[in-house]
């Protein structure tokens, strides 16, 4: 969300505008599934997650401080959730999450334009990536997340996640780093020539 | 290169857009002059074209449809769950959150209960004394009231005060609930509210007079509810986020709801464990009434 946006999400949260939590549930539910899923790679988890998330956001109204970014706050909160969750569950073992292509509802919207050939090649490429992402550790993967689907800056991201700037650097280098790595020891996807 | 450890953890900063000018600038200088960082750069700008193909995880529509109704229900749900009854055995802090939740949504549905309750309570004047058609004099009333004039009797202090902390209570929900956005609240509520705020300050004076030392806890509640009361009858007549804000601060950092959830289940505790009787110094009064 943009700086006025986050501004004036704040406003209203603050003001107790009965709706305004309805509205910015609804504005923000795929953020923080979204968030939620890829740190879980399940369904009802990412739901519980985010369920657990907003009902924090919704005690937390108080806390918003006006100028205060919103943003930070928000990630934050759906982070340390997911965070919480994982560990409650004592989940997957590290590099151990289900893929992504495992779950039907994942494999995104075919691009109309393109011919069946091409369209497998990008689902292909798309597991690759799922798999690869596997691979890169909790802290690495939200960097990552954040930055790559979610348009956070750095900054903020290092916020959310309670590190410094250069910890988040790093993370965003690392697991780029990783995923590069997965995506050319993987079997090349047909055609599409990713093999270094 | 010595620096090139620096340099690397900058380049993802730089593929997604991040680094200043002058700072991209220097790198770029950088990647002229060395191989190794210039191949990673190139490698991993590759990489993260490559990651257009996969979009953000999303879920199918009929997922989306359903979510608020059920983010509502668990909602409510965990807020009954959490709101127990006064009666029961006191719990730690967290077992009174109502104050937190109240203060927006599960809420929704509880805000229309509010505004029910406030129209048919809050705005009734109090009841500060019963009519007895047959007083029975018992010695001194705590406040040097006679209990006799004109017919009517106080009612024991404990209600009046029980009653008084349901009314503030009701009343600062309703304030921090406001919905700034709508005239009603602008021509209808808010005055009342702030004469409400009023009344209440008055009747705070006199209660906490009577009190006195018998129970430093509740006047210690009563005089933390006096300034929240001052600050809501002193609102401007078009208030906005921010004077909500200062009164919410004020109400959480004296945690004066979970006082008064507290103050309630004493007096329900003490009520059962001694009948009627509810409270210190109050036996004379509650005679009085028979
Ligand atoms: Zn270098």
């Amino acid at each position: 969300m943009s700086r006025r946006d986050e501004a004036r999400w704040a406003d209203r949260l603050i003001a107790g505008d009965p709706s305004a939590f309805r509205d910015f549930v609804e504005a923000y539910k795929r953020k923080v599934y979204g968030l939620a899923y890829e740190m879980t790679r399940n369904h009802s988890d990412a739901e519980d997650i985010s369920q657990v998330a907003f009902m924090k956001v919704h005690r937390s109204i108080g806390t918003i401080r006006p100028g205060r970014g919103l943003n930070t706050w928000l990630y934050q909160i759906v982070y340390n959730t997911a965070i919480d969750h994982i560990r409650k569950r004592s989940f997957y073992p590290q590099g151990a999450l289900p893929s992504l292509a495992s779950e039907p509802h994942f494999d995104g919207p075919p691009d109309p334009g393109a011919g069946p050939e091409k369209a497998a090649e990008a689902a292909c490429l798309r597991r690759r990536i799922d798999e690869a992402l596997t691979k890169v550790s909790e802290r690495e993967r939200a960097v990552f997340i954040l930055r790559h689907y979610h348009d956070l800056k750095l900054k903020e991201i290092a916020q959310s996640l309670g590190v410094t700037l250069g910890t988040a650097k790093s993370y965003l280098f690392r697991s780029l780093r990783k995923i590069q790595k997965e995506l050319s020891e993987a079997e090349a996807c047909p055609d599409h020539g990713d093999r270094p | 290169m010595k620096r090139c450890r620096t340099w690397r953890k900058n380049i993802p900063a730089a593929i997604y857009g991040e680094l200043d000018a002058k700072t991209r600038e220097k790198l770029e200088r950088h990647l002229a002059l060395c191989e190794e960082c210039s191949g990673l750069y190139a490698g991993m700008a590759a990489t993260v074209r490559k990651l257009d193909v996969r979009p953000a995880p999303d879920a199918p529509p009929q997922f989306w449809e359903g979510y608020w109704d059920r983010l509502e229900r668990r909602m409510v749900s965990e807020a009954e769950r959490k709101a127990l009854p006064a009666a029961e055995p006191f719990r730690p802090r967290r077992a009174f959150s109502a104050p937190r939740w109240a203060y927006g949504a599960a809420g929704a549905l509880m805000f229309l209960a509010l505004g029910i309750f406030i129209g048919r309570n809050l705005l009734r004047p109090p009841e500060q004394s019963i009519v007895v058609t047959r007083a029975v004099p018992l010695g001194a009333v705590p406040g040097g009231q006679t209990a006799l004039d004109a017919g009517t009797i106080p009612r024991p202090l404990p209600v009046r005060a029980s009653h008084y902390l349901k009314r503030s209570r009701v009343l600062i929900l309703a304030v921090v609930n406001s919905n700034l956005q709508t005239e009603d609240f602008l021509s209808l509520s808010l005055p009342l509210q702030k004469k409400t705020s009023e009344e209440l300050m008055i009747e705070a004076a006199a209660l906490k007079k009577e009190i006195g030392s018998s129970d430093r806890r509740l006047e210690r509640l009563i005089s933390d509810l006096e300034l929240i009361l001052l600050q809501i009858a002193n609102l401007k007549s078009d208030p906005d986020g921010s004077d909500i804000e200062i009164i919410k601060a004020g109400v959480e950092s004296r945690d004066i709801l979970f006082k008064i959830k507290l103050n309630e289940a004493r007096s329900s505790i003490a009520k059962s464990t001694a009948g009627l009787a509810p409270g210190p110094r109050s036996d004379s009064l509650d005679r009085a009434i028979v």
